[in-house]
């Protein structure tokens, strides 16, 4: 087993890996605004990890020229879809009459 | 099984959780599941598609991460004006 093979592993196994804690870590969470933030997770660190493991696995390719679009999409446009959910969020809350609360409790959300 | 393909398949299992924050739930959770779940789809295409060696088949991750985002933007506004 080579030395590039090795360190494909080792990457694949941390990108998997915080991919697996994002997802679980947002399932875990309660609310909405809370589990948004495990989304950064597997779109920063799970697919830089990837797009490493493509050039060892690839060489300069055209897989890696599309990972490497693929990672700089996900980098640049997950936080402006996080920050315009949280928005979102925020303003439904108010639309609703609950300025009373702080905008991230959605808690007994049914029973109002 | 190569390691792509182990990757894959992990990642892919992650998508169970996701499923059930899609169909349970307030209308907000349910769509930081379906944010996430585009974002987990994508990076499970890109595994399979180094492991099985269809390199090609990388404009499929790719416009999924487009459109995915896009599409939960679209969402998003849905649910701050009408729903």
């Amino acid at each position: 087993m080579s030395s590039s093979s090795i360190a494909i592993v080792i990457l694949l196994a941390i990108g998997a890996l915080f991919c697996v804690i994002g997802v679980v870590g947002m399932w875990r969470m309660r609310e909405p605004t809370q589990a948004l933030h495990y989304m950064n997770l597997p779109a920063t660190v799970g697919i830089a990890c990837v797009t490493v493991a493509v050039l060892l696995q690839t060489g300069f390719s055209s897989a890696l020229i599309k990972s490497s679009v693929i990672a700089l999409i996900l980098l640049s446009i997950n936080s402006v879809v996080t920050h315009a959910t949280a928005r979102a969020f925020y303003i439904r809350n108010q639309n609703r009459g609950r300025s009373n609360r702080p905008p991230w409790d959605f808690s007994r959300e049914e029973q109002q | 099984m190569n390691a792509w393909e182990i990757a894959g398949s992990i990642v892919s299992a992650t998508l169970l959780l996701c499923a059930d924050m899609c169909l349970r739930g307030s209308p907000e959770r349910r769509l930081v599941g379906l944010e996430m779940t585009g974002v987990i789809v994508t990076i499970a295409l890109i595994c399979f598609t180094v492991g099985f060696g269809r390199l090609p088949l990388m404009d499929l991750p790719l416009a999924l991460s487009v459109m995915s985002l896009g599409g939960a933007l679209v969402f998003a506004r849905f649910l701050e004006k009408h729903l």
